[in-house]
């Protein structure tokens, strides 16, 4: 308890006020309470000093959430002038333990903002993936470390086809690829077309209903200004409409609907394709293979 | 491959109004103390939750108008900026929810919407995004919230609409969605933020509305409830960030409603009230207004008609907005 300690005896704590309203009371643990009503006496001086980092940390472990203290913490850390990389090695524990928190990704940006030196961070992003290699906010984390330091090409393309390679499925990974190929304003060359296709059949043929590669292919081929048709080949593959039992993914139906319905004769097609989704391989959708249909048939009239 | 659909048959579940009132008035005498003081941070964005809820249900009175209006304006800073909860710092989205529960029960005039409005316009950064607060953290959820806020009083015209509509634009992907940042993943939470942002700012003509409903409306999975990326499970909080967005870009009709309805009344719990993230897990405030506001959205009788843009009562937002 803090009023037992004497380096804590000029502060007045500042007890919460909570109000009458039922819905907005919280009942607290003694501890946090204490902790708060000191914390909130010395951020109404404004007061940077190791006593005062080190109620910030005494409350970030009870509630990570709390963003007032982080960014409390954050004017304190440097105030002071503290170790920006132990400050750093402080915060892997605590994100590894919080996977949700994302204050303590804003904070990480911070440090290694005014660090300059991103020395150890792709090691460390490593470790969180390994615990849901989906998280949003590492992601997000991610990709400003790669504008912020320019690490385009520094092994990032390699790093996303490690994560593909364990779950194909992981649409963060083929997000993160398309943010490499496109994200930096290049020129998406023949050369890395064809790259691109290439490997997106490879991954198409571990899982042919994985939507993520298919939703991967049509960016890249938008991006390019390149027709749809370039993977009608592995479209009709996966989706052969003249052996119906055959087919073995609704995003190759999906596609095959969309390229037919600009060629005026192949408009029975692409209506064909649209039956069998909403009929069979993905019913749920009915109401919108439907809507898809009445355009076609507004185009042809 | 041919998929068979597993959905709840809506028709055999009810809405549990009553139970849902109490649980949502009897929030306070829960002790679970953990989870209390952890919310915190969320305070104000709780009491919003829960009234928007009791209003849907049709229940405005359950929350004395008093006691809320003089705990929203007992979180009002000096610098215009609303906390959490008294005592601590301004923060934007603590400030959208003062604005919406004020707006809600018709006390705007207890503050001065100009003092609030100045400090929210100027949280724009020199790219049009919104920060969160003084600190600088930036966010499309902070962008829309200004909006969403300054639209209520009022006071568009303090900030730079069109550099803000730059800035959603800009994350704008080549599948149809919107992502956190510029590049970053599309995730139905900000095509939600994204999608209402262009909403309120009338600039919803710069989308193509196909493309995203067509990604929106791949959200729904064989038991009815929506995801909120690919390959992730469904949750009845993302049911509505999609189903509002498509309800905003006038695809409502593109998903099947009945088996969303048969998921939302799904994750009720039945003895005590309220709405959890998918059947049978723990109820919490958060999913219960948004399960309701999602059957609200779907037309389910009983409820009032919420908007889709504000997540308020549409009687509310018609009375404010004046349309
Ligand atoms: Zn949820």
């Amino acid at each position: 308890m803090y009023q037992e300690r004497p380096e804590w005896e000029d502060v007045i704590p500042l007890p919460q006020d909570d109000g009458a309203l039922p819905l907005a009371q919280i009942a607290y643990t003694d501890e946090y309470a204490e902790a708060m009503s000191y914390l909130r006496a010395l951020m109404a001086k404004d007061e940077h000093s190791e006593r005062a980092l080190e109620i910030t940390e005494h409350i970030i472990e009870m509630n990570p959430a709390h963003y007032t203290v982080w960014l409390y913490r954050a004017n304190i850390v440097f105030a002071l002038g503290k170790d920006l990389r132990k400050e750093v090695e402080w915060l892997n524990e605590k994100a590894l333990r919080h996977e949700k928190n994302y204050q303590i990704w804003h904070h990480r940006q911070l440090i290694i903002d005014k660090l300059d030196d991103s020395t150890g961070e792709a090691d460390f992003i490593a470790k969180m993936f390994q615990k849901d290699a989906k998280n949003y906010h590492v992601w997000s984390y991610r990709q400003w470390l790669v504008k912020r330091f320019g690490l385009w090409e520094k092994g990032e393309l390699e790093y996303v086809e490690y994560l593909l390679e364990q779950d194909v499925r992981n649409n963060s990974a083929w997000s993160h690829r398309f943010f490499l190929v496109c994200g930096n304003g290049q020129e998406l060359t023949e050369e890395i077309v064809q790259r691109e296709l290439g490997y997106v059949s490879d991954n198409i043929f571990l899982a042919p209903q994985n939507p993520s590669p298919w939703n991967y292919i049509r960016g890249i081929l938008q991006r390019a200004k390149l027709p749809m048709s370039r993977i009608e080949k592995t479209c009709t593959y996966y989706a052969p409409l003249d052996n119906p039992e055959k087919i073995k993914s609704s995003h190759a139906l999906d596609i095959l609907a969309e390229i037919y319905s600009t060629i005026p004769e192949q408009k029975d097609l692409a209506i064909q394709s649209l039956d069998l989704l909403s009929s069979t391989y993905d019913p749920i959708r009915t109401n919108y293979w439907n809507y898809r249909k009445t355009q076609i048939q507004k185009a042809a009239a | 491959m041919a998929t068979t659909s597993s959905r709840a048959p809506a028709a055999t579940l009810a809405l549990h109004v009553e139970k849902h009132v109490h649980y949502i008035t009897t929030l306070d005498t829960a002790k679970d103390t953990l989870s209390y003081h952890l919310s915190e941070h969320l305070r104000i964005n709780g009491v919003y939750w829960g009234l928007t809820a009791l209003h849907l249900l049709g229940h405005p009175e359950a929350l004395p108008r008093d006691e809320t209006i003089s705990f929203v304006t007992s979180c009002l800073q000096p610098c215009g900026g609303f906390s959490s909860a008294p005592g601590h710092d301004a923060h934007l989205l603590s400030t959208v929810s003062a604005v919406q529960i004020l707006a809600t029960i018709d006390a705007l005039d207890t503050i001065d919407t100009t003092l609030v409005a100045k400090w929210v316009a100027g949280l724009q950064q020199e790219d049009g995004v919104f920060a969160g607060d003084e600190w600088g953290e930036t966010d499309t959820r902070f962008l829309y919230g200004a909006l969403n806020c300054l639209s209520l009083l009022g006071k568009m015209e303090l900030i730079d609409v069109e550099k803000a509509v730059e800035y959603v634009l800009r994350c704008w992907n080549t599948d149809g969605g919107f992502g956190m940042a510029p590049g970053a993943e599309s995730h139905s939470g900000q095509i939600f933020t994204c999608v209402g942002a262009l909403t309120i700012a009338g600039r919803l003509g710069e989308i193509d509305g196909e493309m995203l409903g067509d990604w929106l409306a791949e959200r729904q999975l064989a038991n009815g409830g929506l995801n909120g990326r690919p390959e992730k499970l469904e949750d009845v909080c993302y049911s509505w960030w999609v189903l509002s967005s498509l309800a905003m870009i006038g695809r409502l009709g593109w998903i099947d409603k009945e088996g969303l309805v048969g998921f939302i009344l799904g994750c009720q719990d039945e003895k005590k009230g309220g709405i959890s993230d998918r059947p049978n897990d723990e109820v919490d405030v958060f999913h219960t207004v948004f399960g309701l506001a999602g059957l609200s959205l779907l037309g389910y009788e009983g409820l009032q008609e919420v908007d889709p843009v504000y997540c308020m009562p549409r009687s509310v937002t018609k009375r404010v907005l004046g349309n």
